[in-house]
């Protein structure tokens, strides 16, 4: 078997894409969050890379990762693309083990949930919560799972990794290390030719003239996250039907309290073979941070397909989502990035975008 | 045939068996008057890896008596997990067990019951309230004939390429558990000079984790008889390989709950040689050699 970790580079073509990280983990959970097919798409840019997967022709998962000083990205051509087998790529980013599963979902501390307070505590126990610093505590109130054992070891040193593709035909080069001492480990991940994905543009336009987006949020919305994370992981798994009820918030005057009680502002309903499910949201800003609506809204989805995104919600810190006129749904998820200090690049998040059942829209 | 000892370190004994019991659900010990012997060599092993370990009796046991017909050696058949569980009920480390009474002696003898030969191990603790309590399980055994134990025979190997020691068991333990489905095999390779890759190689995916600075053994310190051969003439650079099954490998790290040092020793293309001491290397307790039969796929 060859070791030509150093070979890519030495090759006469300029690699397409060149990119480090300082920690694995991060990268890791971005991933984590769209594999749920094993085929995924990656399309360079210059300003970072765009991994997509799709499901059933129905559900679009796409985590944009974007170069930030800790990364760098090169690109010569705009737009290089190939496939990869994602779950070998996320094997292969943790063979040390180093890039766990306990992706963080805290952002930047503020709204503080004291009813879920009790909840971590339990949590705290098992997982390293030993580690926890002051900082890691304070953001980790409202938070449910695993948050502060990912904070709290932020200071242990993560696990670096190169990334190299040298172009079309070549395949992914990634050189992993621990630490200098340690050892070190070489990937080459076969790329495949990519195919053309499911095209769901999401029509902002038709927000604005006939806008229909119950929940549109935009900011502090790390409570939202797992609002929603915690609603449907309460769903049973034998539930095949997800239906999101949007309504108008009522006007804000005296009556306000026994309107919102006759219709609620977002109820989720699940149905399935052994009953159904109803979650109300109430109007408090505390969960809803923004909300927005101008007509009632009713589409369903399958649970299947939302039941998806979970891993990405869990280890998101906000939540957005919309519905357009068509049912067109809309989740992003902004994921935890290694420091907040640059200003100039985004953060990394990841969307998904699923199709509506055509039952409903009669 | 007569046999006695009270275990004295009942936490090792009880980790050498949880090593072997991953590997093996029935193996064979080999009591004699100074060394005990624990044997897995099932055909039928993931891969034919085998384990032949010897452990000094003065490093488990104390009050030692033994006495047979076949020049003081009992050899037996036994359920490794009969005796896992066994000792995890008498071992006082509390991740382990779940006892409710703390360990004073452990008493192990050969007896019989009902035509039946057992091991007999009898403890007698004390509860929480001070309470003297005695538990006492027997082990199923089968005495293995001389005639029997002469067929057992150790695999024979030729004069091994290259002896280095490995990494901590628990820091390879992660890597290999995610190159497992990753591929079937799982090629370690090593030079005279300090270097040890484990490589896997499949359609989609190649794997390469390489280590420096590992430290080489001299041949005579891992047991093998003619230390001088041509040590001069290789070339520390050139790398030996061997492919080997990666679940077979992994159960072999299995041993990280028992190990201190462990020497690999290649063969190239033939077999793997793991020596797992169990205590310090210069004042072993015992070893548990692995043999890892190389696979002849590619390469």
């Amino acid at each position: 078997m060859s070791q030509n970790g150093d070979d890519a580079e030495d090759a006469p073509l300029p690699p397409v894409l060149k990119a480090s990280v300082h920690d694995v983990r991060y990268f890791a959970a971005l991933l984590r969050g769209v594999n749920f097919v094993n085929r995924g798409t990656v399309t360079i840019t210059k300003t970072g890379f765009v991994v997509m997967a799709e499901e059933a022709r129905t559900l679009l998962g796409t985590a944009y990762i974007f170069a930030d000083d800790s990364q760098n990205s090169d690109p010569d051509e705009d737009n290089a693309a190939f496939e990869i087998p994602l779950n070998t790529l996320i094997e292969c980013l943790n063979i040390f083990g180093t890039a766990g599963y306990s992706a963080s979902a805290s952002g930047a501390g503020g709204t503080t949930g004291k009813y879920k307070k009790w909840k971590r505590a339990g949590e705290d126990s098992d997982q390293e919560g030993d580690e926890d610093d002051a900082r890691g505590r304070r953001q980790s109130n409202g938070t449910a799972r695993g948050i502060d054992s990912y904070f709290g070891s932020a200071a242990e040193k993560g696990t670096g990794m190169r990334m190299t593709y040298a172009g079309s035909g070549y395949p992914l080069t990634l050189l992993i290390a621990e630490d200098a001492a340690g050892p070190t480990t070489t990937c080459e991940i076969t790329t495949y030719e990519a195919e053309p994905h499911l095209q769901l543009p999401f029509e902002p336009d038709r927000m604005q003239g006939k806008p229909v987006s119950p929940v549109k949020s935009t900011h502090q919305l790390r409570t939202q996250s797992s609002w929603l994370r915690d609603a449907l992981s309460e769903l049973d798994p034998s539930c095949d039907k997800l239906t999101f009820i949007g309504n108008p918030p009522p006007a804000t005057n005296g009556k306000q309290r026994r309107l919102a009680d006759a219709t609620p502002m977002l109820r989720i309903q699940a149905a399935g073979t052994f009953g159904s499910t109803e979650m109300d949201y109430p109007n408090d800003r505390d969960v809803l941070e923004t909300f927005e609506c101008t007509r009632p809204v009713s589409f369903s989805y399958r649970f299947g397909h939302i039941s998806r995104t979970l891993r990405a919600m869990q280890s998101s810190t906000k939540t957005s989502l919309r519905i357009d006129d068509g049912g067109l749904m809309s989740l992003q998820f902004l994921m935890p990035s290694p420091r907040a200090k640059t200003e100039v690049a985004a953060d990394a998040f990841i969307e998904f975008r699923c199709l509506a059942l055509d039952d409903e829209l009669g | 045939m007569r046999f006695r000892a009270s275990i004295e370190n009942v936490n090792t004994f009880f980790r050498i068996i949880q090593a072997i019991e991953k590997l093996q659900k029935k193996c064979i010990i080999k009591f004699s008057e100074d060394v005990m012997c624990i044997i897995c060599n099932s055909e039928a092993n993931e891969g034919g890896i085998q384990v032949w370990s010897q452990i000094k009796v003065d490093s488990l046991f104390t009050s030692y008596r033994i006495q047979s017909n076949a020049a003081n050696v009992i050899t037996m058949a036994l359920s490794s997990e009969a005796l896992l569980a066994t000792l995890r009920s008498a071992s006082s480390s509390s991740s382990a067990s779940a006892s409710s009474y703390e360990t004073e002696e452990i008493v192990m003898k050969l007896a019989k019951k009902n035509d039946q030969a057992v091991l007999s191990f009898e403890i007698s603790g004390m509860t929480r309230q001070g309470r003297k309590v005695r538990v006492a399980h027997d082990v199923k055994i089968d005495v293995m004939k001389p005639a029997d134990v002469a067929n057992l025979k150790e695999p024979m190997c030729p004069e091994p390429d290259v002896h280095i020691i490995l990494p901590p068991l628990q820091k390879l333990r992660p890597i290999v558990e995610r190159l497992r489905p990753m591929s079937d095999f799982l090629a370690v390779r090593a030079n005279n000079s300090g270097r040890l890759q484990l490589s896997i190689r499949t359609d989609s995916v190649t794997v390469d984790t390489e280590w420096k600075n590992c430290k080489n053994t001299s041949r005579a310190a891992a047991g093998s008889q003619d230390p001088d051969a041509d040590a001069e003439q290789r070339d520390p650079e050139a790398l030996f390989s061997v492919l080997v099954s990666t679940r077979s490998f992994f159960k072999f790290l299995n041993s990280h709950v028992v190990s201190t040092t462990t020497i690999a020793c290649i063969c190239q293309n033939h077999c793997m040689i793991l020596y797992v001491y169990v205590g310090d290397l210069a004042d072993a307790g015992g070893v548990l050699t692995f043999y890892i039969p190389g696979q002849l796929i590619d390469e």
